[in-house]
């Protein structure tokens, strides 16, 4: 707690002059089927890293089922016109690579990684599963039967409980709301569907591939125009969804979890996308309230009270819509005394301009920490994908650091009473009724559901 | 084939810690770690989970750098932090842009020399670490399976058999005694490794390291518990309730050979065969092919960062309507096949391409992207504690790359045999869902 930490001591070594931040140079190109191409030369491992991205994803395609996007990616990797499911992965394995194929609510990936000496074969597989995925009927049976195990097994899960809930809460009837189908969804799943969302989504027009590594730029946008040229189609068009609800007053959602023997805290309201202009503003202000260890609800809740081990607060960007939430899994008996702090720390934040050094600190602590992601192709991948998926400006990274080290109290303040809209905070909490009902009543008007959100 | 070569330059300081530099300077950032040969095998009887809940006492202060200090420090100079108790090692380890790598020097320089802490602190680092186990294992679907079910059943050596994580009895009964105790006996120089690895070069990171770790007393040869186990001579099974889960599981573990020999190294290789992802045959037999597990996966976890006995584990989450005994069979057939057949040379060649590729993402590897060269400070470290020869990482490939075929199936017929293996079954508690 700020009341009791010492002052630094006289001892500690200063900070050295800070050496230049360099982001390795990009090579833009769109090709002229419309794939945008991102290349950036990194040279820490003789192997580079990839993400083929569509710039769509389950919120698109929910209309026809929940999560068809994901189910989509899951079966892509399992057979192409050329390759049955075993000749991809031994494929795979005989180039030093790694795959995974995925989908969000806004996009659809296959990411890479394999070693530099076979990039082509690599990328001409990549190409495959992006152009001839062959959805064999047998491959889409059991991925289908494994889904329904795991939409199963979620549900037992705390986090997800939580989190399923407080999307259930703050998108309504927009996509968002929508984390992972039911069984019923799963079982009615038709393999048609996949190939119809295929067909829409995997195109060039569509598609953004981002490559970071051990390459010469020239020669590998030359393979890339090889691989990747011949291919077409258009992107699929946009869908209008319904606006999200605004809660007003806090409300609580006790997710009943038979013989949990802690309680998962999950607490949220809605908030702004990457590409808002208050983004930079906002995720400082995350950073000082929850986002690091050295943050104010990590060193009440947990430093000082011993409630929680692993307290945090976080900004969730979506295409549309963000939203921020703040998260701990607390033992049973000081669920109200945690929810108390939660809003104490946030309101706190809204009503007393931060103090300069404090505000120092946590300048410090994300214009560095953005400077680790340098170190590593993944690190360099995320940044740029970050950048291109969010349509950022072309001089984000390289400014960055200027934006953070320029935001005032004044303006930390303003962003807190805007966004950190304590008396609208929507509360959900997973646990056993039996040991936390009362607790979590004392905040608000309180729903009670199954874990199948049946209300109790 | 492309390779690696890491530069290395290492030395000892007077008190015997050793110093090891890994320089590149492609970015202006630079991970440091200290390592202590102490890990959560040879915490004291009575005392389980104490190696990992002394690790959050590190966090707490020292003489210079009181409780809060040690975060808001590596922090506000632009790093992360953290910490991990594993078997045979404890890690105290930051990122941070390179001008504040004068500054984790002496703050780890700080906390090796003079741990201060008080009951306070213990109390709430208690509370603390109970919560991590209720959020990681109690109150978690498979919680704890298998790294937590599996040593009971396998080993009779207290110092292999007990629970990690610490029974909250004993975590109760853990007192400042105890802590500055552990402190003194294992937090030593010269049972430690400091290592800098990025935008440094040698020459400033041994002349830093001297200036602050120069004067750390050196202690002491700590003592060791023999971890050794009595020979097995058959196969040992436990059975473990499933609280929160849907479908049954188990794991199944055979202990590895020694530790840097050949059949280590093609073990190593085997593990890749049957653990290697979809490929691996465990996974595209029962999960892929026979369609009976919804999960099958594992292998040996961190092969380079162990000293005691140690094994290659496989985890399997099965469809319900499929018994353990039958499961059990169908893997027992994958391992018979490997016995028999071993790899083909083509898929030995496949296996050795993906294990030197792994190996290199390994040395960039982060954790979380935040935490770049962490693979390469462990392994330095583990190279450094076990084998005294940090320079090991530029040639450990080797041994790897030499397995043949012969050499896979010889391992297969020696080790995964009943005498070499335990098995836990983790079965749900609520009557099985209607399949």
């Amino acid at each position: 707690m700020a009341s009791r930490a010492p002052e630094i001591s006289t001892m500690v070594p200063a900070l050295a002059p800070e050496r230049a931040v360099t982001w390795p140079k990009r090579t833009r190109t769109r090709l002229t089927n419309g794939l945008e191409v991102v290349l950036a030369q990194a040279g820490s491992i003789p192997k580079f890293h990839g993400e083929l991205y569509f710039r769509s994803g389950n919120a698109l395609v929910s209309d026809r089922s929940t999560g068809l996007a994901e189910m989509t990616s899951t079966v892509v990797r399992t057979g192409t016109a050329k390759r049955a499911s075993r000749q991809i992965e031994e494929d795979l394995r005989r180039l030093g690579a790694d795959l995974g194929s995925s989908a969000g609510q806004d996009t659809s990936a296959i990411g890479f990684a394999g070693l530099s000496e076979f990039a082509e074969p690599l990328l001409q597989l990549v190409n495959e599963l992006a152009r001839e995925a062959s959805f064999p009927e047998n491959e889409f049976e059991r991925e289908r039967r494994q889904k329904l195990e795991e939409v199963k097994l979620e549900r037992t899960s705390p986090g997800f409980l939580a989190s399923e809930r407080l999307r259930k809460i703050l998108f309504g009837a927009h996509p968002y709301a929508l984390v992972s189908p039911s069984e019923a969804q799963v079982l009615a799943y038709q393999r048609e569907d996949l190939q119809s969302v295929y067909g829409d989504v995997y195109t060039p027009e569509n598609g953004l591939l981002i490559l970071v590594g051990d390459f010469d730029p020239q020669g590998m946008l030359k393979l890339i125009e090889k691989i990747f040229g011949t291919w077409s189609g258009r992107k699929p068009g946009s869908k209008e969804f319904p606006a999200p609800p605004s809660p007003q007053g806090r409300r609580v959602y006790l997710v009943h979890n038979p013989g949990s023997v802690q309680t998962q805290i999950l607490v949220g309201c809605h908030a702004i996308t990457r590409k808002h202009p208050d983004w930079v503003l906002l995720g400082l202000t995350n950073s000082l309230y929850g986002g690091a260890f050295n943050s104010r609800l990590v060193m009440n809740i947990r430093e000082d009270k011993g409630y929680t081990y692993s307290p945090r607060s976080a900004l969730h960007p979506l295409r549309q819509h963000g939203y921020f939430s703040i998260s701990a899994a607390v033992r049973n008996e000081v669920v109200a005394a945690s929810l108390t702090e939660i809003f104490y720390e946030l309101d706190k934040l809204r009503s007393v301009p931060v103090p300069e050094s404090e505000l120092g600190d946590a300048q410090n602590y994300l214009t560095g920490v953005f400077s680790l992601g340098l170190a590593t192709q993944e690190g360099l991948l995320s940044q740029f994908s970050n950048v291109e998926l969010n349509e950022l400006p072309a001089d984000y990274l390289e400014t960055y650091r200027d934006k953070i080290r320029a935001v005032t109290p004044a303006e930390l303040m303003a962003a807190a009473r805007k966004y950190c809209d304590s008396a609208n905070l929507q509360i959900v909490v997973v646990g056993d009724r039996a040991q936390i009902e009362d607790q979590a009543a004392l905040f608000g008007a309180l729903e009670i559901v199954d874990n199948q959100g049946n209300k109790l | 084939m492309s390779s690696l070569h890491i530069p290395i330059e290492h030395a000892t300081l007077k008190n015997g810690l050793r110093v090891v530099v890994a320089p590149d300077s492609t970015a202006p950032v630079v991970t440091v770690g200290v390592y202590y040969k102490i890990g959560f095998r040879l915490e004291p009887q009575g005392r389980s989970g104490f190696a990992h809940l002394f690790e959050h006492m590190m966090f707490q202060g020292s003489e210079n750098a009181p409780k809060m200090q040690h975060i808001k420090l590596i922090n506000s100079s632009g790093g992360v932090l953290n910490g991990s108790t594993m078997y045979d090692v404890t890690n105290y380890y930051e990122a941070v842009p390179s001008n504040g790598l004068e500054r984790v020097l002496w703050l780890e320089a700080d906390r090796m020399r003079a741990l201060k802490v008080d009951e306070e602190n213990l109390r709430n680092q208690r509370d603390v670490v109970k919560e991590e186990v209720r959020v990681n294992v109690l109150n978690q679907p498979y919680g704890g399976f298998p790294w937590l079910d599996m040593p009971p059943v396998a080993f009779r050596n207290w110092a292999n058999a007990h629970n990690f994580y610490g029974d909250f009895h004993d975590l109760d009964a853990a007192n400042l005694h105890d802590v500055q105790k552990f402190f003194k006996t294992y937090y030593i120089p010269n049972n430690a490794v400091l290592l800098m690895l990025g935008d440094v070069t040698p020459q400033d990171g041994f002349a830093l390291a001297e200036k602050h770790f120069g004067a750390v007393a050196a202690g002491p040869v700590p003592p060791f518990a023999d971890p050794a186990e009595p020979a097995q001579v058959e196969e040992r099974r436990g059975k473990v309730e499933e609280k929160f889960g849907t479908l049954p599981a188990m794991a199944i573990a055979y202990v590895l050979p020694q530790r840097r020999t050949p059949d280590w190294n093609a073990m190593a290789l085997l593990d890749q065969a049957l653990h290697g992802g979809r490929a691996g045959h465990i996974h595209r037999e029962l999960v892929l092919e026979k369609q009976i597990a919804v999960e099958a996966d594992g292998g040996v976890d961190d092969i380079f960062g162990y000293n005691g006995p140690s094994q290659m584990t496989t985890r399997i989450l099965h469809k319900p309507e499929y018994s353990g005994e039958a499961t059990l069979a169908a893997f027992d057939a994958i391992i018979r096949e490997a016995q028999q057949n071993g790899v083909t040379e083509d898929e030995l060649q496949q296996i050795k391409i993906k294990w030197r590729s792994d190996y290199y993402s390994t040395l960039e590897g982060g954790r979380g992207g935040h935490m770049p060269r962490y693979g390469l400070m462990h392994l330095l470290a583990c190279f450094t504690l076990f084998d005294n020869d940090p320079q090991l990482v530029n040639s450990v490939l080797e041994g790897f790359l030499a397995v043949t075929r012969e050499d896979i199936q010889r391992v297969a017929g020696k080790y995964l045999v009943p005498q070499n293996r335990a098995i836990v079954f983790r079965t749900p508690a609520k009557a099985k869902e209607a399949a």
